[in-house]
């Protein structure tokens, strides 16, 4: 578009021409174009100017002329002049404004007189052309006046309407803005006059058709068209035009005018130049969709004008201008276009598409005319060669003032004449211009154009196709960077995407880019990539006989051959199976092996696809695992591998496989290998076929082991060297994934195939040590519980190792989970790990004892010493239970058998053992009254049923509190003391006795129960009285049971109910003997006591018993003065013997309404049949401790 | 006169692709459908601009091209297939008579069992079916 | 087309492939059996999807095309639409058919062991059959997600018995 002129480019400008006064020009044509619509100024500091420039365009005009020798008239010489257009815009002014002084217009007659003289001069010039004017009076002073009938005079000499006279003051602010806007006005008037005048007076000539050639018609259709925009009537304009455009597709045919070439080369050119007004018109207006339907219609109205062949090229360069400049219009409007712009696409009425709309579609056309364009001029250069022709005088060809047209430039003496040319001529000059423009760089740069466009447009298929094109141009130069570049870009979309046959060309390409750079390492992978595509029917072929295939020849299974023996021939060094081409540059030698590496994404999958399958997905450390390493080719033909080399993460797995066909190949570099080499029998890999070797495989490291890559050696020098694939994850070839193959598995075994894996689990070494747990029985509260340790070697040393041991709840609460604990609260620990202790001699559990790296409350991580094999190491677990709860002990042992950590596996051996933790003992306790005494005590009256009601002691009453301790263990124990203490140091409300302080050591065997009897009497009246609590010290019974139990001993504490102390008011006491005889009478008293001060009214009764005769009161009331005593007494005969229910006594006080009865223990006595003879030793002792039993 | 028809995958892949001249220019023709993808990714990318035919298997005109004129269909299992034909003057019910017939024909090769979906067709019987399909292009709209 | 085909023979093919698959080529490996009745169910909804949705406009969200699924497509396979559909409008669907063909003509067999108490409902009995069922099930699984995935929309299917004949499909299409 750059190539057109300004006055093409934009719409044109009004143009006014301003004389005299020039000191005030230059505001006046700031001013007249910064308004809208802008007015261009011709500023003519004086009168005389005026005259020189309109004859200046006379002159030109008749100049231009007077050198056509054509026989018909001037007029049909040519369609457009080239500097019509450009004349009116910067020459010919619509308008003529005149300034004048006011001191000249109102100044002496002389003055007056040059006045009158310049306006009628001024008048002369430009009345032949019709040119308007304008009289502007020009303020000399701010304060100056100008005569009213000087105006009228000047105005009558101006033969202007008064309006056009106008006075303009450059002193006043205010009045000079009002001026020039009324100047401004004045002259848009005039010039829409003179345009409008113009354009109709050609108007009328068109309408008339009052002529007699089709190039008049267009010029003066295009003259109309030009006014109508200057006055900005873009319809009137659009339409001209387009008439200019149609009678000018008509001429084709008709005129005869020039030479064939040359008429078809100005008609082009007047075409184009008449397009580009209508495009521009009708993008200006956003008429996108006419503008690209027009522009549609005028390609193909001209695509078929091709010419005469010698000229073809021509053409082409004229269609590939066409779109340039249509898509450069189409670019810089389409920022105008309206984001919403919504054609309805590819239907109905206006087929239009959505690349039509975009400059990216016209700059790739533009580029491929170009191409057209320059394969026409190689041909026409060539032919002019052959022909042997001199281009002579090309130099002395111009462009003649005709669009599109061409004339020899002849001096003749001191004038230059225009002479026509003949269409020979004129080819050989164009041939000669055209030779002089590299087309390449052009067609690149349009291509570069449209490539971008199309990538922001992510139109990722169309931007390839220019990319492709481009990288064929930079190709075609030689520039094989920039076209590789390109190339590897557009050549992965179409390997993503499989288009084989696409992708198959663009490779050509860069397998030649690298041979011709002479880079081996791409030029082999390109190569094995093509010639493993999958192209393997000939249907293909027949179509691909094109002459632009690209450096790779059509794509066929046979080609795929040819280069796949070139490469093969080239890197196995043999020089006779190498193609007979010049590849000097490519050699695989010693000095620069060449190792390819393949890997999940590389292309070269399908030249080379290796995977692994474990047979086992866990395997035993030193047993052979089997491992099934399958490989696949696409490859057209067999391929033998020398050897292969299967590494994996553990590198003493590696080994070789050698191909026992090419020893003498493989035998050369084998030392350097892995230590283990196996030898196959024939390493062919056929097309498509799975090649399934099966070895074993033997680690001894647990852990991982996987297969990482797979080299395989081809020829002395060149390794591929696939990573291993897992059969089960393997991801489908590409390409070969949408031939219609039979699919085959990597492996024999389907299921293998589905879930084979290329790693495998390698497990721990069987450890070859023993951990023994022990732990004699339950564990008794309180005790620090010991479970002796043992690690024992049996086949493995331990160079260092370490147990770990943890206490777990086995009722999975968690309740000492060290996470869920705090450590330092020990109330959630119910069991304790306390420590580890060594068994062994002091001097080594010494040093040993700083290895405990850790110990918590149910975590516990100790260090192992150093253990030759055989040996064996203990230590004692310390476990403390707080409550009674069964615990999961597990303790693991993980060891090294080596110093190396890294390299010696570390095993680890696991045990656990469930320890129950019990009470040892249960302490219980009873209150008892003192024998045969009842004190009546209100509160256990009252009728109030609470089980948990504490016991009610009588104030100063002495009772009694036995407390037993049961041995509820399965071991015998041995107690030393039970006391009673106080929770606190104040002072005591009772007194407290007991019988001795034991026991030297009591033997408690399981079952048995320990009683001791407290006498407790309360001294204090209270509602709530704290007893203290029972301390009890035990241990386990060493000499029975070798335990490893600690040797102290163990306290264990029960603490005592509070307990209600009150006076008592009455007290009952039952007096009888310790025994009676059957029939001999005894004496019975009942004893009622009265504690208070107030005289008390007791009823009592007495039952009847069967068992005893009796005489006495059976009821009464009776009063009992305070602080005395009433004593009821009986006369008893025992009619039966045994133990016996004395006859119940029942006292009520009628004070307290309360009723109470002496218990049935202190009511009863056992009559004997006949008088009891007794050792008189310590009998007594006994019996008390067995009636107290009960 | 229909130069070339294509099946293209949903991955893009071509599926079938046959072209239909003496001329050699097939791999042009092969660019040709594959850029037309752009246009087909395109026009279901942005369904408001192609307005009342939402969601229509035809697509309809895709682009022009020097000499060519590009069709495309799409269909529900995004399926897409491409006319390029030489002619300039093409009724649209033609098209999409010529496109239902290519579907039928399109459905019942990938129906046989021993077909495997989304790899190439190679069929024998789908190819004549095509080609006997593309001769009768634009001859009656009876067909 | 007109063609027809048996009712019968589609039922004894069904049962034969389980069969076959189940029993004979992978009868130490039912996940493997499974996969594979799956794949051939897969297979024939991928072909089948591309017949039934031939005269239709292109479905623009997974909804519609879960209802082309249960209106057409069950009606051309099955000649009855799904009962029932139900979705967390979060990419998974439940396609409840009360009558399911396939399933119409089964009654549940309890197992040899359990013997001579024929309609037993005992629990185990019920768990056995659902087991044996479910193999049956792969298959229609298989035609559902081959002709989701072929409409565009990649998804898992399972299916699940509650009471015999009614038959649940879900469909969880994965993001």
């Amino acid at each position: 578009m750059e190539d057109y002129a300004e006055e093409l480019r934009s719409p044109p400008v009004s143009l006014i021409a301003l004389v005299g006064c020039s000191e005030h020009h230059h505001m006046l044509s700031t001013y007249l174009h910064s308004e809208q619509p802008p007015i261009n100024t011709l500023a003519l500091p004086d009168f005389s100017k005026i005259s020189l420039l309109l004859s200046d365009s006379h002159r030109n005009n008749n100049k231009s002329s007077s050198p056509t020798t054509d026989p018909l008239s001037s007029s049909s010489s040519g369609i457009l002049k080239k500097d019509w257009f450009l004349k009116h815009r910067t020459r010919v002014p619509a308008v003529v404004a005149a300034l004048f002084s006011s001191d000249h217009i109102s100044g002496d007659p002389a003055q007056w007189l040059q006045v009158c003289t310049d306006l009628e001069n001024l008048k002369n010039e430009i009345r032949s052309k019709n040119i308007k004017l304008a009289v502007v009076g020009v303020q000399s002073s701010s304060s100056a006046e100008i005569s009213e009938d000087r105006m009228i005079a000047l105005r009558k000499r101006a033969e202007v309407d008064s309006k056009f006279l106008v006075i303009f003051n450059p002193y006043d602010d205010s009045q000079l803005q009002q001026s020039l806007s009324r100047l401004g006005t004045v002259f848009a008037e005039l010039a829409t006059t003179y345009y409008r005048d113009e354009g109709r007076r050609i108007k009328t000539r068109v309408e008339k058709k009052n002529f007699n050639s089709p190039e008049l018609h267009v010029r003066y259709c295009f003259k109309v068209a030009v006014y109508a925009e200057f006055r900005r009537d873009w319809a009137e304009a659009l339409r001209f035009y387009e008439d200019a455009y149609h009678t000018l597709r008509e001429m084709v045919g008709t005129t005869n005018r020039l030479p064939a070439i040359q008429r078809l080369v100005e008609i082009k050119a007047v075409a184009e130049q008449l397009y580009f007004k209508i495009s521009t018109l009708l993008l200006h207006g956003a008429k996108v969709v006419e503008a690209v339907t027009w522009f549609r219609q005028h390609y193909v109205s001209y695509r078929r004008l091709v010419g005469a062949p010698e000229a073809t090229f021509l053409h082409w360069e004229w269609m590939s201008k066409q779109f340039l400049v249509f898509a450069e219009l189409l670019e810089t409007s389409s920022k105008a276009f309206p984001s919403n712009f919504n054609p309805l696409l590819g239907t109905g009425e206006r087929p239009l598409t959505e690349w039509e709309f975009q400059p990216a579609y016209y700059y790739q056309l533009a580029a491929h005319y170009l191409k057209e364009k320059r394969k026409y001029l190689e041909l026409a250069v060539s032919i002019s060669e052959t022909d042997g022709e001199i281009d002579n005088g090309a130099e002395s060809v111009t462009p003649s003032i005709y669009v599109g047209q061409f004339a020899r430039l002849l001096e003749q003496g001191d004038t230059y004449v225009m002479q026509p040319l003949s269409d020979e001529e004129y080819t050989s000059y164009a041939i000669s211009e055209g030779k002089r423009y590299q087309d390449s760089f052009e067609i690149i740069v349009l291509l570069k154009k449209s490539y971008e466009s199309y990538n922001s447009l992510k139109a990722l298929r169309m931007a390839s196709l220019c990319g492709f094109q481009m990288a064929r141009e930079h190709f075609a130069m030689g520039d094989f960077n920039n076209a590789k570049q390109l190339l590897d870009g557009v050549a992965s979309l179409y390997r993503q995407e499989g288009w084989v046959t696409l992708l198959w060309d663009v490779l050509g390409y860069l397998q030649d880019c690298s041979r011709k750079s002479g880079t081996v390492k791409e030029f082999i992978e390109y190569s094995l990539e093509m010639a493993a595509l999958p192209i393997s029917s000939d249907t293909e072929v027949h179509s691909f006989r094109s002459k632009d295939v690209g450096p790779a020849g059509p794509a066929s299974l046979s080609q795929r051959e040819i280069i796949h023996n070139e490469v093969f021939g080239l890197v196995s060094g043999d020089a006779s199976r190498a193609i007979a081409e010049n590849n000097d540059d490519l050699k695989i030698t010693g000095d620069s092996p060449l190792r390819l590496e393949i890997d999940l994404v590389s292309p070269l999958r399908s030249a080379l696809l290796a995977t692994v399958a474990f047979h086992e997905q866990i395997i035993k450390p030193g047993v052979p695992a089997l491992i099934t390493l399958s490989l696949l080719s696409h490859l057209p033909l067999t391929v033998n591998i020398d050897q292969l080399q299967i590494q994996f993460n553990q590198s003493e797995c590696n080994f070789t496989i050698i191909n026992s066909e090419r020893t003498e190949s493989a035998r050369m570099t084998n030392d350097q290998q892995g230590p283990r080499v196996e030898s196959a029998p024939s390493l062919a890999l056929v097309t498509n076929k799975w090649l399934r070797l099966t070895y074993a495989v033997m680690s001894e490291q647990s852990g991982k082991l996987e297969c990482i890559y797979v080299a395989a050696k081809m020829g002395p020098h060149f390794t591929i060297c696939c990573r291993a694939e897992s059969p089960a994850s393997m991801d489908e070839l590409p390409l070969w994934k949408f031939e219609d193959r039979v699919e085959t598995f990597p492996t024999r075994d389907p299921a293998l195939a589905f879930s084979g894996q290329k790693a495998s689990q390698v497990e721990e070494p069987d450890p070859q040590v023993d951990l023994i747990l022990d732990s004699a029985g339950p564990a008794l509260v309180g005790e620090s519980f010991m479970v002796p340790v043992t690690v024992a070697s049996k086949g493995h040393a331990i160079f260092s190792g370490e147990l770990k041991i943890n206490l777990v709840d086995v009722r999975g609460g968690g309740l000492f989970s060290p996470r869920e604990a705090e450590p330092s609260s020990m109330e959630n620990h119910h069991v304790e790990l306390l420590g580890v202790i060594g068994l062994d001699e002091e001097d080594e559990s010494q040093v040993w004892a700083d290895k405990i790296t850790k110990i918590q409350q149910s975590f516990g991580l100790v260090s192992v010493p150093k253990l030759g094999n055989a040996e064996s190491w203990s230590c004692n677990l310390e476990i403390k239970w707080h409550r009674p709860k069964p615990v999961m002990l597990f303790v693991s042992l993980g060891y090294f058998t080596d110093s190396n950590e890294l390299t010696s596996p570390k095993v680890h051996v696991h045990k656990s053992l469930q320890i129950e933790g019990k009470n040892a003992i249960q302490i219980s306790h009873i209150f008892m009254l003192p024998f045969r005494q009842d004190p009546l005590l209100l509160s256990t009256i009252k009728p109030s049923s609470d089980a948990g009601e504490p016991a009610s002691l009588p104030l100063n009453g002495s009772s009694l509190l036995i407390i037993s301790a049961k041995n509820c263990s399965e071991v015998p124990l041995q107690l030393q003391s039970i006391s009673v203490e106080d929770d606190d140091d104040n002072e005591r409300q009772f007194t407290l006795q007991h019988s001795g302080d034991l026991l030297g050591s009591a033997q408690l065997m399981p079952g048995e129960e320990f009683r001791k009897v407290f006498t407790v009497v309360p001294e204090l009246k209270a509602s709530k009285l704290k007893l203290g609590t029972v301390s009890l010290r035990w241990k386990r019974n060493l000499e029975t049971n070798n335990h490893p139990s600690t040797v102290g001993w163990i306290l264990t504490k029960h603490e005592l109910p509070e307990i209600i102390v009150e006076i008592s008011p009455l007290v009952v006491n039952l007096e009888s003997p310790p025994y009676a005889i059957l029939g001999e009478p005894f004496k019975y008293q009942v004893k009622i006591r009265n504690h208070t001060q107030l005289l008390q009214e007791v009823k009592f009764s007495l039952a009847d018993s069967q068992s005893f005769l009796l005489s006495g009161s059976h009821s009464d009331t009776i009063f009992i003065l305070p602080k005395s005593e009433h004593i009821l007494s009986y006369k008893i005969v025992p009619l039966t013997s045994g133990l016996q229910q004395l006859p119940r006594v029942t006292v009520t006080s009628q004070r307290y309404l309360a009723e109470f009865q002496p218990s049935l223990a202190a009511s009863s006595i056992f009559v004997f049949p006949c008088e009891p003879h007794f050792k008189k030793s310590d009998n007594g002792d006994k019996r008390k401790e067995s009636v107290m039993a009960e | 006169m229909i130069v070339c028809v294509a099946v293209v995958g949903h991955q893009n892949n071509p599926l079938y692709i046959q072209s239909f001249t003496e001329a050699d220019d097939a791999l042009k023709l092969h660019h040709i459908v594959h850029c037309s993808l752009d246009v087909v990714d395109e026009r279901v990318n942005n369904p408001k601009k192609s307005g009342p035919m939402l969601n229509e298997t035809f697509l309809g005109l895709l682009y022009p091209t020097e000499n060519y004129k590009v069709y495309g269909y799409l269909t529900n299992t995004k399926v897409k297939f491409i006319l390029v034909t030489t002619d300039l003057d093409v009724k649209d019910a033609d098209v999409r008579n010529f496109f239902r017939r290519f579907h039928a024909a399109y459905v019942d090769a990938v129906s046989n069992p021993f077909h495997v979906p989304g790899k190439k067709i190679t069929s024998r019987t789908f190819a004549d079916r095509v080609s006997s399909i593309v001769k009768s292009f634009g001859l009656s709209s009876t067909v | 087309m007109g063609r027809e085909v048996s009712e019968s023979c589609i039922d004894s093919l069904l049962t034969e492939m389980v069969s076959t698959y189940c029993n004979r080529f992978y009868a130490t490996k039912p996940e493997l059996a499974a996969r594979r009745i799956e794949a051939i169910g897969y297979q024939v909804g991928h072909q089948l999807s591309e017949r039934y949705t031939m005269e239709r406009p292109r479905f623009s969200d997974h909804l519609e095309a879960i209802k082309f699924i249960c209106k057409d497509f069950w009606s051309e396979v099955f000649k009855k639409q799904i009962d029932n559909l139900k979705t967390n409008h979060r990419g998974t669907f439940v396609l409840q058919d009360n009558r399911f063909r396939w399933l119409a003509r089964m009654s549940v067999d309890p197992p040899t062991e359990n013997g001579g108490l024929p309609q037993d409902p005992s629990a185990l009995a019920e768990n056995e059959a659902t087991q044996l069922m479910s193999m049956y099930l792969y298959f229609p699984c298989g035609i559902i997600r081959g002709a989701l995935s072929n409409l565009g929309i990649s998804c898992a299917v399972s299916a699940d018995i509650s009471s015999l004949p009614a038959c649940s499909f879900v469909i969880r299409i994965k993001a």
